[in-house]
């Protein structure tokens, strides 16, 4: 083979095989195979060993994360808490996930949130910091209006603009990552509540409508999936909690990519009606997604 | 020693001044808190204002250690902490190095060290500390502070500037090595003292060298005291002295009086600059205990005695009184402000803070403000806590752990978490539940105590019963928790 010729034939296949990638990308984006369950709910292991059985059950973590995306996972860092106080998402979870994105080729996985009590001492507090550098993924800072730019919530009620940070604004694949809990202001803190750390005005949400912003902002931002960490659930004093005292062991996971599926499910699990939380009955009116448990498939693994 | 060695000595004691200039730079200009609180008290041990506070009132250690390091230091060898040890003494000798550049023939001439101003500072700060409790020399004049104060003032902002802009640009490209701290400049008025507090030393050490360590400087009281009975110390060989001056041209501190072939030793600041001057070696630094070469007494003429009662007196007098503030433990009136969680009552703070800003700079939550006159003329830029750009992070102890003079004492966390700092006001008009029958509960949310809650049986906070756990004691140890509905 002489050198024009190898030129010219490898010039083509590379063309033709980024053709077949573009493409095979644009048909999952019109609509793709539809996800084997609606929801998956496991328990009875450790949190990471839990999301290996229900990410399995979802198709693999392939199903979500491409080759080359950059995925931003989002856990709830809001408060300068220990693990087994149930105030922040589990760090063995979290690094999981990250392990799972890097298997399925994301040529980055960033962490991040903007939390609650001073950001680094959360960060470090919460052990997400530690777990996301030893998986190999970065944390990235949440504590400055710099990082956090302007967003238009087109279908919002009572938000319809906010600041969004950056690198989420700049992800392929969002992965929503929350702890299940009780809030003294939203009554539930889930997959919905979760994403209040997304933005840097929480303030205007709270004095404003706080059940109708956490649903408005669910209309413009839809992560690709949702894993809602049940292991420690904080059943009293939330969203801070005061001790331990506040903690029950449930060792419970719930994996949806439906937000609105995963904290109708995560209320029951929880103890409580979705219509009980005005958020959730709110995202369902406004058809964000479905709370119908009875109608969807669900699989249940009890490892 | 010979000429050479008395040059390395001095090029030794350059480097280590320079050494504890970074260190003690470093300690102010840490937005990351990457320095450990343990090396800011090892390096702030050696501090001679807030050490002695600390060992005079909480002891400790590492302030003990400190403290009989630098006494022991002086008296063998005399005043060598003023240019290795303060730096506020280095930064001076930067000053003096840059006047002898602009202008070569620089020299300051020979006069007595107003002594007579300097011992009474350090006097009437010791009985108005002790009296009144009132901080207020060391909060003007100590040396340690007055820098602490400079680098955080203006200094800090430029750093994080520069931080700033490097986590722009990097985060633009997604690397988040650095990250954005918001620039918060401190109050006007405190940056206003510290500026024309410096305009003066930078006056004074250009044009007189080390004179405000031999007039003001309460530390260099301490120490020139000190130095009158140092067992090592300089004199001039009158045998060996051949009156070129020599000595006196170098003298940063002004102490050598060449013509009468005398060192004002408790006015040496122990730069050794004169040693390896004198041509002609008649200068020593040698064992002198029980010898000749003792310092002058100090003179008080009586012009000088009747300065002090008719300026002194009632100076002092003016700024003890807008001092006195209440000295309750637990702040009640919004018209007080808050010292930090540790620092036991504002009457105890205020009488200890030298206000050096060093809590200011570390409190990671930015709660912690230098003050204007909020405790008063006599606290002036003693810190407080202004609940309008943060708030004091429940789990951190880091004030205390950082504070020098013991003002804010050091607690365990348990501690500090029942260590009642003021009482909050629930206006229940304002809020967002009772005014707009919306959920919002951010008050509820955020307190670590739940002393803020509502009914747990409520379906909406709309109906919900707001309750305040109030302490019922000043006392940290035995906080009884009684629910006491709010008005």
């Amino acid at each position: 083979m002489d050198r024009r010729t190898f030129v010219k034939q490898s010039l083509g296949a590379s063309i033709a095989f980024g053709a077949f990638m573009k493409t095979g990308r644009m048909f999952e984006v019109l609509g793709g195979a539809p996800l084997p369950y609606d929801l998956v709910a496991v328990k009875g292991g450790e949190p990471d060993t839990m999301f290996d059985w229900g990410i399995k059950a979802l198709g693999g973590m392939r199903t979500f994360v491409k080759k080359g995306d950059k995925v931003v996972v989002k856990p709830n860092i809001g408060w300068d808490v220990s693990p087994e106080r149930g105030g922040n998402t589990n760090p063995k979870l979290v690094s999981r996930i990250i392990q799972h994105c890097f298997e399925a080729g994301a040529r980055e996985v960033s962490v991040v949130d903007h939390p609650c009590d001073e950001w680094q001492r959360c960060y470090a507090h919460s052990g997400i910091e530690k777990a996301v550098k030893d998986t190999g993924g970065k944390m990235v800072p949440g504590g400055s209006p710099s990082y956090y730019d302007k967003v238009s919530i087109n279908k919002g009620k009572a938000l319809t603009s906010t600041r969004e940070h950056e690198v989420i604004l700049d992800s392929d694949v969002f992965i929503n990552v929350p702890i299940l809990k009780c809030h003294s202001g939203s009554k539930l803190t889930a997959g919905l509540k979760n994403m209040m750390g997304n933005v840097w005005d929480r303030e205007y949400w709270h004095r404003t409508d706080l059940h109708q912003c956490i649903a408005d902002f669910a209309t413009y931002r839809k992560p690709a999936l949702n894993v809602l960490d049940a292991y420690y659930v904080m059943k009293q004093n939330g969203p801070r909690g005061v001790s331990v005292n506040d903690v029950v062991t449930m060792k419970a996971q719930l994996i949806s990519a439906d937000i609105v599926t995963l904290d109708a499910a995560g209320a029951k699990l929880y103890g409580m009606q979705p219509d009980d939380v005005r958020h959730i009955r709110i995202a369902a009116e406004m058809k964000i997604g479905r709370v119908d448990l009875e109608n969807l498939k669900i699989k249940r693994i009890t490892i | 020693m010979t000429k050479f060695g008395w040059k390395t000595v001095r090029k030794i004691r350059v480097v280590v001044s320079l050494t504890f200039l970074v260190m003690t730079t470093a300690l102010f200009l840490d937005p990351w808190h990457l320095i450990p609180s343990k090396f800011v008290t090892y390096v702030t041990s050696l501090q001679i204002v807030p050490v002695l506070l600390k060992t005079i009132m909480s002891g400790g250690a590492v302030a003990v250690g400190g403290l009989i390091f630098v006494v022991a230091m002086t008296l063998l060898f005399g005043r060598v902490y003023c240019s290795t040890i303060c730096p506020f003494g280095t930064l001076q000798d930067i000053l003096v190095r840059v006047s002898r550049k602009i202008n070569h023939r620089k020299r300051f001439k020979h006069y007595k060290a107003p002594q007579w101003l300097q011992y009474p500072i350090l006097a009437v700060g010791a009985v108005m500390a002790v009296l009144s409790g009132s901080m207020i020399v060391g909060d003007l004049l100590d040396p340690f502070s007055n820098y602490g104060r400079l680098i955080a003032g203006f200094a800090l902002p430029v750093i994080l500037l520069v931080n700033n802009v490097l986590a722009g640009l990097l985060g633009h490209f997604g690397i988040y090595l650095f990250y954005d701290i918001p620039v918060r400049i401190h109050e006007v008025g405190m940056l206003f003292f510290a500026l024309l507090f410096f305009a003066t030393v930078v006056y004074l050490s250009m044009t007189e060298g080390r004179l405000f360590c031999n007039s003001f400087c309460p530390a260099g009281a301490i120490l020139s005291l000190m130095s009158r009975i140092s067992a090592v110390r300089l004199v001039i060989r009158g045998d060996l002295c051949n009156d070129c001056g020599a000595c006196d041209r170098v003298c940063k501190a002004q102490c050598i009086d060449s013509e009468a072939r005398r060192i004002d030793f408790s006015a040496c600041v122990g730069c050794f600059n004169c040693l390896p001057a004198c041509p002609t070696n008649a200068i020593e630094y040698a064992n002198r205990l029980g010898r000749e070469g003792r310092p002058e007494p100090v003179v008080f003429d009586s012009g000088r005695r009747e300065f002090f009662k008719n300026v002194g007196v009632p100076a002092a007098a003016l700024l003890i009184a807008p001092g006195v503030v209440e000295s309750g433990i637990v702040v009640s009136s919004s018209r007080q402000p808050i010292s930090p969680p540790g620092s036991i009552s504002i009457g105890r703070f205020t009488s200890l803070c030298t206000a050096c800003h060093l809590c200011v700079v570390s409190c990671p939550t930015n709660v912690l403000k230098p003050s204007f006159l909020e405790y008063g003329l006599a606290g002036m830029s003693q810190p407080m806590m202004k609940y309008e750009f943060g708030y004091c992070n429940y789990d951190c102890t880091v004030c205390g752990e950082v504070c020098p003079t013991g003002a804010i004492l050091k607690t365990d966390v348990a501690a500090k978490k029942l260590t009642q700092i003021g009482s909050a006001k629930f206006n229940k008009d304002d809020c967002i539940v009772v005014a707009k029958k919306k959920d919002c509960s951010a008050c509820s949310e955020h307190c670590p105590t739940k002393a803020v809650l509502h009914s747990p049986g409520a379906r909406s906070l709309t109906r919900a019963h707001f309750f305040c756990r109030k302490s019922t004691t000043n006392s940290a140890s035995d906080a009884a928790l009684v629910k006491m509905p709010v008005p």
